[in-house]
């Protein structure tokens, strides 16, 4: 492996090594084979033939080893297979010599034992010719038997890289691939070199001559000419490289650490189908992307005068896209829920509350044809009730807490009581998220993320966090990938994510790419240019102010169709795009989500209306849908046919413990407390229990999914596990709270059966059928105690029907 | 719709789904495609916490002692403590490790570990970076190695859960960044730690609730599952909230009232062996260790615990305070590694002794990277209490491996035997660390799941190797 320059002629024999190879392979081989039909007759017919075979075959041999010797010495080749390639190759040589002079003394003087010696020589060496050509052959293409390694998941099949990419389909698919499939092929294909290729073939470091990040570049290919041979895979020398053995010197990604086979598979689909790569820029779009712009679509008519009592009453708006939806699926309308069931799921959406045994009997008796809205008004009326409930929703996607990294060295600030303001006032939503984006000091938290002590990764500095969560909270766009290295997954890059950083910050970032400074810097800008641009020379104040203006603009569709979304979802159990942080996704009913988005700014972007519009709908009455694997809810081919059960928050089902049973959280709790008289000027009385939306995150909380806020979160668990259930059945404070509720309980009811029917009515808004009355008549007995009690409070609380919002 | 996850893999397309966001619980996105490696030497994993940062050269990597005398040069000082011979040729200890020096036939010794650079020192960022092998903060919650574990390999006996810590309370100083990363992360919450604070009260987690009897604890659980089977519920069907959330309690009730919980059980221990470890609360936690792992537990992590200036964060008194901690802990560990031998399960279970990072009295930081300095050591040593390894130091410290395939009498290397008393032989870094462990537990280097699109890996960009040179 000399790095000196070599005489041309030696390097060039050295590379004629591969072709000269094959003569000894064929002249031996055959030669043995020969040999071997002959082995009763040594002087047979074919002796002359053999003999020239041999003689030819030792010499080719030898010349072979040289020229592959001078490979070796040239090109810098290292690793197990190299080695053994090499010495069983040497070692065929010098066998084929002996061979061949033993075959010499045959001639002079015909011994039986030079016969033998001759003989099994010769067989030697075919075996040695085919063992080093074996080697060799591994070394030109790959290991040809594959062998499980560490990569190969299921028993060597091929597993499902990204859980959404179908190879076999197309793999299947012989025709001509539609636009999507191009998309999507290339999509993984750059998401295969991003992660393994770029560090030495991308703009960092471009390891000979040969980038990867870009199509013009990956086509032309490195210092020694193209890499891709499109439509041919095995002539590809990327294809080729990337299926040399792990220990192989030319293997890529070098270092050793092999493909996966799956990933090598879509590689040589890619290839095979033309290596398409759709063009980069404004011309072709590679990825979906949503339209930015609002739309109001026409709304439809009311499905007027139809006979099916179903129908009637669809004039929301909601109802009306929803039965044109309905008709182009063939779904029809189920009967809506009834009373109970609806009053339960407005309560726990609003308020985040169940109704009282009370509050269902009023509401049954309530012979208002129209009482359904009317209820829903009055509870989003419930100005505290309301914030208690929408908090703990917004604490999850702004990151807001009490406790948590940060504070401990003021790297954090809260904003609660901004928030809890806000909501209880019902401020406007563009208002809202322009006091987050250009903040007083009161709600500045948002904005100025976390700030750890020491020094933290540049994608995460400040900076760039309150780009990620601006643009994931309010856009439902990922610009995680894009502050690091150009997105694979989106056609943001890297200098977007720093313009739109640069609006945070107080002098210019440098641009870094995966963490390493380029000497670049780029001026703060919109994403979006149609919305407006930025004073790059202003203060950050400044510069803040003129985002949030922009953001809020009515031309940002993006902004109402996100937050329509994420309401839809709260209410729904699932988002009319699936995630609701990707907005750039398909919704299942494009019209719906657009005249939503539409009519809410159109309301002067009032929440409240929003879920009003939502809760009055036809639609959200529907009977709720389980499904058996949550994957299938988030499924792009979801078809709407009604709200999907979730389970209640952490906050629904400790609130719901607290009022009906004994409060799990004191006064002494409370880490924000809206109810002093100082911040307190509502009329409602102050709630007999501490809401869990006001105290700090527990195990207990942490336990049913509160989640501990370090990173953006906007949905929950709805499974439960096993953690869970532990901290349910023997946890200190929950067991606690059930022994204490039941020693009030057994001093108001006497009767037994009386004792029953209200836990009954306050835990599942229905009186016991006979048999679960027989159940709990015998668990409590005659005379309930307080431990019977107890363990009737436990068993009810945790029924699925208490637990799920169905 | 009737689909099951594998058709659901195979009939999603688009890049829909698959830009998934972390603001979502992805549980239910991550695909199975991660398997074990049948090579796997150890089952199972104990982690012994030295919470604070460790000082090599006052514990396993002992350099010049120099004894304390008023008005001192404090750079002349390396170590504090007298050095012991261990039973391996040429390697010593510091003085009060004498029964751990004992065992290192049965273990490696590693000098050279080396930790991040991340600025400013804050314990519980290095102590975050050590567990996820992760720099906070993410944006992405990042799982703790108990937790990857626990995914990967699920639980060694279904009613032992997967991933257990002992020891730690998140009520003290730095409670909130300790949970950061005492959590599953982005994998959920079903791979989280099994918290037990104290290891002397354990059985209160695992037992019927405190003041229920056994008998009523069975009653209880009787009814719920009567009142369940006649709860109209059933009749709006199946979904996977309510299966989860029976199969769950289920669980919960096996595990609650299974004779393996007998293992959290220290009265249970025989006295003899209980004075042994009853050095403190992390003795009593390795004596834990060993029950559980004698139950069939997965991953364990017991810890000296970690509380501002307390225990390993000695910020003064440096000298004095070690003879205390090494009290705590050399007995302990000599034992459970002899008794996990004895009974035959050191072969299969891997036991890791580690901190953070080290301490020097001089050196912030790393000798060509110094930070800011947070503790004001005098040139000149007038009081004992500036007498010990004061500052916080990454370019060196020590670490202890046992069993699972684990070399035995073996150190890996070096560190320089004058200040800076940094590593000069094999330097090893978390991610080589993470590695190696997941190796002796046959979890291949590249398992990784796809969150927003994007691999995250075990260990970053799944660079990181196992060290060869650890293992037999």
């Amino acid at each position: 492996m000399l790095q000196v320059n070599a005489f041309w002629l030696w390097e060039f024999l050295g590379h004629l090594h591969p072709l000269a190879v094959h003569f000894p392979v064929g002249l031996l081989l055959f030669a043995a084979i020969l040999e071997l039909s002959t082995v009763k007759n040594f002087h047979s017919r074919f002796r002359p033939g053999i003999n020239a075979l041999v003689i030819a075959g030792s010499i080719s041999a030898l010349i072979s080893a040289l020229f592959g010797w001078l490979l070796f010495l040239y090109g810098d080749y290292s690793g197990n297979t190299i080695d053994l390639h090499q010495w069983t190759g040497y070692a065929t040589a010098i066998l084929s010599l002996f061979t061949l002079s033993f075959l010499l003394l045959i001639r002079k003087n015909h011994k039986p034992g030079y016969v033998i010696a001759y003989r099994s020589l010769l067989f030697l060496t075919g075996i040695g010719v085919a063992v080093a050509g074996h080697f060799g052959a591994t070394l030109t293409h790959g290991d040809l038997f594959p062998k499980s390694s560490s990569s190969s998941k299921d028993g060597g099949g091929i597993e499902k890289p990204s859980a959404n990419f179908n190879l076999e389909a197309l793999q299947a698919d012989t025709g001509k691939l539609s636009v999507k499939q191009v998309t999507d092929l290339n999509t993984e294909v750059r998401a295969i070199l991003a992660h393994n290729c770029y560090k030495c073939h991308g703009p960092e470091k471009i390891k000979g001559g040969l980038r990867l990040d870009g199509k013009h570049m990956v086509l032309k290919g490195g210092e020694n000419g193209p890499v891709i041979v499109p439509g041919n895979p095995e002539k590809s020398e990327l294809f080729i490289r990337i299926n040399l053995p792990a220990d192989h010197e030319d293997v890529m990604p070098s270092k050793g650490k092999k493909l996966k086979n799956n990933e090598i598979e879509i590689i040589k689909l890619w290839i095979e189908k033309g290596a398409p790569w759709p063009e980069d820029g404004s011309k072709e779009i590679i990825y979906k992307v949503a339209e930015l712009m609002p739309r109001n679509p026409i709304l439809p008519d009311a499905p007027a005068g139809l006979s099916d009592g179903a129908k009637s009453g669809l004039s929301n708006p909601v109802d009306r896209w929803t039965d044109q939806y309905f008709i182009k699926n063939k779904t029809k309308w189920p009967a809506v829920v009834n009373d109970e069931l609806y009053l339960r799921r407005i309560y726990l959406d609003v308020i985040g509350m169940l109704p009282s045994p009370e509050e269902i009997e009023k509401f049954s008796n309530d012979a208002r044809p129209n009482k359904r809205a009317l209820w829903v008004r009055q509870l989003l009326n419930l100005e505290d009730d309301y914030a208690l409930h929408w908090l703990s929703f917004w604490n999850d996607a702004l990151r807001n807490d009490y406790t948590g990294t940060g504070y401990i060295t003021g790297g954090r600030f809260n904003i609660t009581d901004w928030l809890y303001k806000s909501l209880k006032n019902n401020k406007p939503y563009n208002q809202f998220v322009k006091e987050l984006i250009s903040p007083t000091a009161e709600s500045k938290g948002f904005i100025e993320g976390i700030k750890w002590r020491g020094v933290v990764n540049s994608s995460q500095r400040t900076e760039m966090q309150a780009a990620q969560n601006v643009s994931q909270v309010f856009l439902g766009l990922n610009l995680k990938c894009a502050s690091c290295h150009n997105s694979f997954i989106s056609d943001w890059k890297l200098e977007d994510a720093y313009a739109f950083a640069n609006i945070f910050a107080d002098t210019t970032l440098e641009i870094n790419r995966c963490d390493k400074p380029t000497g670049k810097f780029v001026d703060a800008r919109m994403l979006w240019k149609k919305l407006g641009t930025i004073d790059n020379k202003a203060t950050v104040a400044v510069k803040r102010k003129q985002l949030a203006e922009n953001l809020i603009k009515p031309e940002n569709g993006r902004l109402y169709r996100t937050i329509v979304n994420r309401i839809w979802a709260q209410m729904m159990g699932r988002g009319l795009i699936e995630p609701v942080d990707v907005m750039d996704n398909e919704p299942w009913n494009q019209d719906l989500l657009d005249w939503m988005a539409y009519d809410f700014v159109a309301k002067k972007t009032d929440l409240k209306e929003l879920i009003y519009l939502i809760a009055t709908s036809n639609a959200y009455q529907l009977p709720s849908v389980g499904y058996k694997e949550p994957a299938i809810i988030s499924n792009p081919k979801y078809k709407f046919k009604g709200m999907v059960r979730r389970r209640m928050s952490a906050e629904q089902f400790t609130d719901a413990v607290s009022n009906i049973i004994s409060p799990v959280f004191a006064d002494s709790n409370l880490k924000y407390n809206p109810f002093l008289k100082a911040a307190y000027n509502g009329t409602p009385a102050k709630p007999s229990f501490v809401r869990a939306a006001l105290v700090a995150n527990n195990s207990f909380l942490s336990a049913l999914g509160r989640p501990n806020r370090e990173t953006v979160s906007t949905g929950r668990d709805s499974q439960a596990n096993l953690l869970q259930a532990l901290e349910l059945t023997n946890g200190g404070r929950f067991n606690a709270v059930l022994k204490e509720g039941a020693e009030q309980w057994i001093k108001k009811f006497n009767d037994p059966d009386l004792l029953i029917k209200n836990i009954y009515e306050r835990t599942l808004g229905r009186e016991p059928r006979q048999n679960e009355l027989a159940i709990a008549r015998k668990s409590l007995g005659k005379a309930p105690t307080a431990d019977a009690v107890q363990d009737l409070f436990w068993a009810m609380v945790l029924l699925p029907e208490f637990q799920i919002i169905y | 719709m009737n689909w099951n996850r594998r058709d659901f893999l195979k009939n999603t397309s688009g890049a829909a789904i698959a830009a998934m966001a972390a603001g979502i619980p992805v549980t239910k996105w991550l695909t199975d495609s991660n398997v074990r490696n049948s090579k796997a030497t150890a089952d199972t994993v104990i982690l012994l916490w030295m919470a604070g940062g460790m000082a090599h050269t006052d514990t396993f990597d002992p350099k010049k002692y120099t004894p304390f005398s008023k008005g001192m040069q404090a750079n002349s000082v390396l170590s504090t403590f007298k050095s012991v011979p261990t039973i391996l040729d040429g390697i010593n200890f510091s003085e009060g490790l004498e029964s751990i020096g004992k065992i290192m036939d049965k273990g490696t010794l590693i000098r050279s570990y080396v930790a991040a650079d991340m600025g400013h020192i804050l314990h519980s960022r290095h102590q975050y970076h050590w567990h996820t092998c992760y720099q906070p903060p993410q944006s992405v919650a990042a799982p703790h190695l108990g937790s990857w574990i626990a995914k990967e390999l699920g639980p060694l006996n279904p009613v032992i859960p997967a991933f257990i810590d002992i020891g730690q309370r998140f009520t003290l100083g730095e409670g909130e960044e300790l949970k950061a990363f005492h959590t599953a992360g982005f994998l959920g919450n079903e791979y989280g730690p099994f918290l037990i604070p104290d290891p002397s009260s354990g059985l209160d987690s695992v037992r019927p609730p405190v003041g229920m009897s056994a008998s009523r604890f069975e009653k209880r659980n009787q009814l719920y599952q009567d009142l369940i089977s006649q709860s109209p519920v059933g009749e709006y069907g199946s979904d996977y909230q309510k299966e989860s959330l029976k199969r769950s309690m289920e669980q919960a009730y096996i595990l609650l009232n299974s004779p393996e919980a007998k293992a959290f059980d220290l009265s249970q221990e025989p006295k003899e062996s209980y004075d042994i470890y009853n050095t403190g609360k992390f003795g009593l936690g390795c004596l834990m260790a060993k029950r559980l792992t004698e139950q069939g537990a997965r991953f364990i992590s017991v810890t000296t615990e970690y509380e501002p200036f307390k225990g390993w964060d000695t910020h003064d008194n440096g000298h004095t305070r070690l003879a205390d901690m090494k009290k705590q802990i050399d007995g302990p560990v000599a034992q459970l590694i002899k008794d996990l031998e004895q009974s035959g399960r050191l072969d299969r279970t891997l036991v890791i002794l580690a901190s953070e990072f080290s301490r020097d009295m001089m050196v912030e930081g790393r000798p060509d990277l110094k930070v800011q300095e947070q503790v004001a050591q005098p040139d000149i040593i007038q009081d004992i209490k500036n007498y010990g390894m004061h500052r916080h130091f990454t370019d060196g410290g020590s670490m202890l491996m046992f069993g699972g395939g684990i070399k035995k009498g073996n150190v890996y290397g070096k560190t320089a035997d004058e200040r800076p008393c940094k590593t000069i032989e094999k330097p090893i870094m978390i991610d080589q660390v993470h590695q190696s462990i997941y190796h002796a537990l046959g979890i291949a280097e590249d398992t990784n799941y796809l969150i927003e699109k994007r691999p995250f890996y075990t260990t970053p960009d799944g660079l990181g190797k196992h060290a060869t040179g650890l293992f037999v």
